[in-house]
C-alpha cells in the first residue's frame, strides 16, 4: 500500500498542472442578444445570410423545442441549466472577407498556434486540412483548393448552406431529425456553425480532414452542426479536437454529428474532446450534451467512430450508428476517462436493419478521483436483420476509491441468426503490475500511465497516427494528479 | 389506472377486516400505507425503467384479479412433471391450494416453526421480515400491493444451528381462477441450515394471477439452498420477488425454473449485510407460442468481502420472448467484492424475441466484477457435425439445447434436484417435438 500513497503524493503533485487549453483570447467579437427566442434564431440566420428555408428549418425545430422536455435518465447530475443567460452566436469580429491566412486577425492564429493546429499553410507538410470553429463560426478552412481538384467540398457550414444548398437540404437532418432529442433540437435551431464534407463517389480524400473547435467568450454555449457525406465508394477520416478556455461557470456544447455513407464508402470519425473539465473542485467546465449519429445507409458501408474523451464537467454523447445497408459495418472505440468530479455518461447504439450487417464496441472507461463514468449502450437487431453479428466489450477501470464505473447495456434481438456477445469487466490497477514496474525503476505515475495506455491500447490503434500521439500524452496527463 | 388495479385496491376496502391478523394494529397500519402506496403509482408499464421489456399493467388486463375463491372440495395432487421432479428425494411435503395451506396433507417438519403465514404475523422475526424494504423502488410498488393484499403463504423459523433434516417441498397448487397475493417468510438463525424446494403448477384453474413475494433473512454462516420449478398453466400470469438479506458467511443458493404461464417475472433481491458472505442466484428457462419471461435480479454488494454469481440460461421457441435484467451494486467501501453475472439465450425460431439488459453499478475500486451477454441460435458447424456421424437433426437439437441448459443446472447443489431438472427439461423438449411432428 505504500506505493499506492506514494503514487497518490507524486502525482498530486503533478496534478498541480493545470488545463493548459485554459487560457482565453482577448479578441473582439460580435454577439447575438443574450437569451433565446425566435428573434435571436432570425439574428443568427440573417448573420448567416440564409436563405428562407434554412430559417424555417430552424424555427420549426425552436417551436419543437418548447414543447419537449430535457433528458434524465443519464446518471449525471448537474443543476437546471438557464437556456437565456447564455448568448446563442459569438463570432470574432471581422472586416471583410478574407482571402488567405494572411488576413486572419493574428491574435486568432496565436490562439491556434498556442493550441497546436497546424493551420499555417507553411505547415503543409502536416498533410491536414483544417476547418477551426471559434466559437460560433467557422474562422478558416485550409487547403481548400487542394481539395477541390479531387471534387472533395470542405467548407464551413455556413458556406455551404450558401453554395450547395441542394447537398444540404437533401441530407441535413436525415439522420438526426429535428425531433430526435432535446439537445439534437436546441442545436437544430440555434446551430451557427460547422463542418460540412462531401466526398464524390469513388474518391478517396487524399488527406485527413480535421475540425478544431474553441469556445473562447464567456456565457456563450457552442452549437456546431457537422454534415459528413460519402458518396458511393468514397473514404474519409475526419478529425474532430475541442477545447475550451477555464472559466468557473458551465459552458453548454451541444453539437449534432450527422455521417451518411452510401454504398461501398467508408467514413472514420475521431474525436478528441477535452473541453474544460472544471477545477480540482468540479466548479466550471463544459456540459457536453452531444448527438452524433452515422447512417449506413448504402451496401458495404462502413463507419467507424473513435473517441478519445478527457474533457467536460459532463458528458452525455452516444454516437451511434444505424446499419440500414446490407453488409455494413459499424464500429465504436472510445476511451472515456473522468477524474475529480467529473461525469461521463457515454456508449453508443447499433440498429441492425440490414442483412449480414456487423458491429463492434470496444469501451474503456477509466473512473478517478470521484468522478462517475457510464457506458450506456444499445445493440439492437431487428426482424428482418440476417446474420447479424456484434461484439460489445466494455472494460471499467477504478483509481482511488470514490470513483465509480456504471455499465448499462441494452441488448435486443428479433432475429434467431444474430449472434451477439457482451462482455464487460471492471478493476482497479493491479498491485502486482504496479510493483513490477517501480521494482523496475520505473515512477510509479508513469508506470499507472504506462498500464493505463495498455489498457486502451485496442482503442488508441484505431486512432490516426497525428492523434495517436497527442490522446496517448493526453491520457496520462488526465490521470495524472488521480492515481490512488 | 388501470381496471386491473382498480380490482385490488376494491378487494382491499372490501377485504380489510378479513384479512389474516387483522387485529394486529401495526400490520393494518402497514397494510394502508402499502395499498396507498400503490394506489398512487398503479401496476408497473413499459415506461418504467425496470420494466421497460415486461408490461404487467397489460398482462393483468387479460388475467382474472378478483381474491381466488377458499377452494372447496378435496385437492388430489396432479401427477405433474414439475412435482415430480423432486420425488427421489426423502422429504416434507406441503401442499398450498389459491395460497392456503393443506395441513391435512402435508407432512410437516416437526421440532420447528413450519406454520401458515397468518400464524407467524403475530411473531417478531416475521414482522421484521414483512417489514424488509425492496431497495429497488420501481419494484417495491408491487411488493406494497402483495403487502396490502397478502393472506396465504409459509412461515419458516428455524433456531440458532438447527439443520433441518430434510428438504421441505413447497407445492402451490392453483386450484381456482383468481388472484392470489401471498408471502413466504424464511428466518435461519446463525448457523441454521435448510433446502427448500418449490413447485408452481395449477390444479383445475386457468386464469389466474399468482403474486408471491418471498423474504428469506439469513444469519451468520446460515445456509439456505432454493430451488424452484415454475410450471403454471398456460393462462397465468406469474409474479414472484423474492428478496434475500445475508449475514456474515451465509450461504444463499437460488435457482428458478421457468417453463410455464402467459408471461412470469421473477424478481430478486439479494442484499448482502455482513461481510464474506456468498450468493448464487441462477436460473433456466425454456418458452415456447407467445410466453414471455422475465428474470430480473439486482444483487446489492453493501459490505466488503461479498461474492455473488448469477447465470441465467434460456431457450426460446415459436414467438416467445424473454428478458434478462441484471445488476450488480457495489457499494463505497465494499472492497474486495467478486461479482459475476451471465446470461445467455437461444433463439429456436424465426419469432423468438430476447432483450438483456446486465447492469454494473461500481462504487468500489478494489472489486472483480464481470457480465457478459450472448444471443445466438444453435451453432449450425455443431448441427452438422453430430449429423454427419449419424444423429438425426431432433436428437441433435436436443443434445445441444440440452448441453446448453445443462450448464445452468450445473449451479445446483444438489445431486438429486439436479437430475429432476434435467429431466424436466427433457419433457419440454419432447413436448416440442411432438408439435413439430
Amino acid at each position: 500500500m505504500v506505493a499506492v500513497r506514494e503514487t497518490v503524493e507524486t502525482v498530486d503533485k503533478v496534478a498541480g498542472e493545470k488545463y493548459k487549453y485554459g487560457f482565453t483570447t482577448d479578441i473582439e467579437s460580435e454577439r447575438a442578444p443574450i437569451g433565446l427566442s425566435e428573434d435571436t434564431i432570425r439574428y443568427i440566420s440573417a448573420k448567416k445570410e440564409e436563405p428562407q428555408w434554412m430559417l424555417d428549418w430552424r424555427l420549426e425545430a425552436y417551436r419543437r423545442w418548447l414543447t419537449m422536455e430535457e433528458p434524465a435518465w443519464a446518471k449525471v447530475e448537474y443543476p437546471p441549466i438557464d437556456f437565456q443567460s447564455a448568448y446563442y452566436y459569438s463570432a470574432p469580429k471581422q472586416k471583410a472577407k478574407l482571402d488567405s491566412l494572411d488576413q486572419v486577425d493574428p491574435k486568432l492564429l496565436e490562439t491556434y498556434k498556442k493550441l497546436g493546429i497546424p493551420l499555417l499553410e507553411q505547415q503543409m507538410l502536416a498533410g491536414v486540412a483544417v476547418d477551426a470553429v471559434f466559437d460560433s463560426v467557422s474562422v478558416v478552412t485550409t487547403f481548400k483548393e487542394k481539395l477541390r481538384e479531387v471534387g472533395v467540398i470542405f467548407c464551413p457550414f455556413s458556406e455551404a448552406v450558401r453554395e450547395h444548398p441542394e447537398l444540404v437540404q437533401k441530407y441535413l437532418g436525415t439522420v438526426v431529425p429535428t425531433t430526435d432529442n432535446y439537445y439534437a433540437t436546441l442545436n437544430s435551431a440555434v446551430f451557427s456553425d460547422g463542418s460540412f464534407v462531401y466526398i464524390p463517389p469513388g474518391v478517396r480524400c487524399p488527406m485527413e480532414l480535421s475540425t478544431y473547435f474553441r469556445i473562447n467568450e464567456a456565457q456563450t454555449g457552442q452549437f456546431e452542426r457537422t454534415l459528413i457525406i460519402a458518396d458511393k465508394g468514397s473514404y474519409v477520416s475526419y478529425l474532430e479536437g475541442c477545447t475550451a478556455p477555464q472559466r468557473d461557470e458551465n459552458q453548454l456544447h451541444a453539437a449534432v454529428v450527422e455521417l451518411i455513407a452510401h454504398d461501398d464508402a467508408e467514413i472514420k470519425y475521431s474525436t478528441v474532446q477535452n473541453w474544460f473539465p472544471g477545477d480540482e473542485n468540479g466548479k466550471g467546465g463544459i456540459y457536453n450534451f452531444v448527438t452524433k449519429r452515422g447512417d449506413c445507409r448504402g451496401d458495404r458501408s462502413k463507419i467507424s467512430w473513435t473517441q478519445v474523451e478527457t474533457g467536460s464537467a459532463v458528458t452525455w454523447k452516444y454516437p451511434s450508428c444505424i446499419l440500414r445497408g446490407d453488409d455494413s459495418r459499424g464500429e465504436f472505440y472510445s476511451i472515456a476517462i473522468s477524474n475529480h468530479y467529473q461525469q461521463v455518461d457515454s456508449g453508443t447504439k447499433m440498429i441492425h436493419l440490414g442483412k449480414n450487417t456487423s458491429s463492434r464496441i470496444i469501451s474503456k472507461g477509466i473512473a478517478a478521483g470521484k468522478s462517475s463514468n457510464t457506458y450506456r449502450g444499445l445493440v439492437s437487431v431487428h426482424k428482418k436483420a440476417e446474420g447479424v453479428r456484434n461484439f460489445t466489450q466494455c472494460d471499467s477501470l477504478l483509481i482511488g476509491d470514490q470513483s465509480s464505473a456504471h455499465t448499462v447495456p441494452y441488448i435486443e434481438a428479433k432475429n434467431p441468426t444474430a449472434i451477439l456477445e457482451h462482455e464487460a469487466t471492471t478493476s482497479k490497477i493491479s498491485e502486482d503490475q504496479l510493483f513490477y514496474c517501480m521494482q523496475r525503476g520505473v515512477p510509479a505515475e508513469e508506470a499507472v500511465a504506462l498500464i493505463v495506455n495498455g489498457f486502451c491500447r485496442d482503442v488508441l490503434q484505431q486512432l490516426p497516427m497525428e492523434f495517436a500521439v497527442e490522446a496517448q500524452k493526453l491520457v496520462a496527463i488526465s490521470l495524472e494528479g488521480s492515481v490512488g | 389506472m388501470t381496471d386491473a388495479a382498480k380490482t385490488f385496491v376494491e378487494t382491499y376496502e372490501r377485504e380489510r377486516g378479513s384479512l389474516p391478523a387483522s387485529g394486529l394494529v401495526w400490520l393494518s397500519a402497514r397494510r394502508d400505507a402499502a395499498m396507498k402506496e400503490f394506489a398512487a403509482s398503479g401496476l408497473p408499464h413499459r415506461r418504467l425503467e425496470d420494466w421497460r421489456y415486461t408490461d404487467l399493467a397489460r398482462a393483468l388486463e387479460k388475467a382474472s384479479v378478483v381474491s381466488a375463491p377458499l377452494h372447496k372440495g378435496d385437492v388430489a395432487l396432479p401427477d405433474a412433471t414439475a412435482i415430480n421432479v423432486f420425488g427421489a428425494v426423502d422429504r416434507h411435503v406441503v401442499v398450498f391450494v389459491n395460497g392456503v395451506m393443506q395441513t391435512k396433507i402435508s407432512d410437516l417438519p416437526s421440532g420447528v416453526t413450519v406454520v401458515s403465514l397468518s400464524d407467524a404475523l403475530s411473531a417478531d422475526w416475521a414482522k421484521t421480515l414483512v417489514e424488509t424494504r425492496v431497495s429497488d423502488a420501481q419494484a417495491a410498488n408491487v411488493t406494497a400491493l402483495n403487502l396490502a393484499l397478502m393472506r396465504g403463504g409459509l412461515a419458516l423459523h428455524l433456531a440458532k444451528g438447527v439443520k433441518l433434516d430434510k428438504p421441505l417441498h413447497l407445492i402451490h397448487l392453483a386450484g381456482d381462477d383468481g388472484a392470489s397475493h401471498r408471502r413466504n417468510l424464511v428466518r435461519l438463525d446463525d448457523g441454521a441450515e435448510a433446502v427448500i424446494y418449490e413447485s408452481y403448477v395449477s390444479a383445475g384453474a386457468t386464469n389466474y394471477f399468482d403474486d408471491v413475494v418471498t423474504n428469506v433473512s439469513l444469519g451468520a454462516e446460515a445456509r439456505l439452498t432454493h430451488i424452484k420449478v415454475q410450471d403454471e398453466a398456460a393462462g397465468a400470469v406469474h409474479l414472484a420477488t423474492l428478496t434475500a438479506a445475508l449475514a456474515a458467511k451465509s450461504y444463499f443458493s437460488s435457482f428458478t425454473m421457468t417453463l410455464g404461464s402467459a408471461l412470469s417475472r421473477n424478481q430478486t433481491f439479494v442484499r448482502f449485510d455482513g461481510e464474506g458472505a456468498q450468493a448464487h442466484v441462477n436460473g433456466a428457462t425454456a418458452l415456447r407460442g407467445r410466453q414471455h419471461g422475465d428474470q430480473f435480479c439486482i444483487v446489492d454488494h453493501a459490505v466488503p468481502s461479498c461474492t455473488s454469481a448469477t447465470l441465467y440460461r434460456t431457450v426460446l421457441d415459436d414467438a416467445s420472448t424473454g428478458v434478462f435484467q441484471g445488476k450488480v451494486i457495489v457499494r463505497p467501501y465494499a472492497q474486495k467484492t467478486d461479482g459475476r453475472q451471465m446470461s445467455n439465450a437461444l433463439l429456436l425460431s424465426r419469432d423468438a424475441a430476447m432483450n438483456a439488459k446486465p447492469e454494473l453499478e461500481i462504487y468500489a475500486d478494489d472489486v472483480q466484477c464481470a457480465h457478459g451477454s450472448t444471443i445466438g441460435e444453435l451453432n449450425r458447424e455443431a448441427l452438422f457435425y453430430l449429423r454427419s456421424r449419424g444423429i438425426d437433426e431432433q436428437s441433435a437439437r436436443q443434445l445441444l439445447i440440452s448441453a446448453f441448459l445443462d450448464e445452468a443446472f450445473e449451479t445446483v447443489p444438489d445431486d438429486a434436484a439436479r437430475e429432476g431438472l434435467r429431466a424436466l427439461a427433457a419433457d419440454w423438449f419432447r413436448l416440442a417435438l411432438k408439435e413439430d411432428a
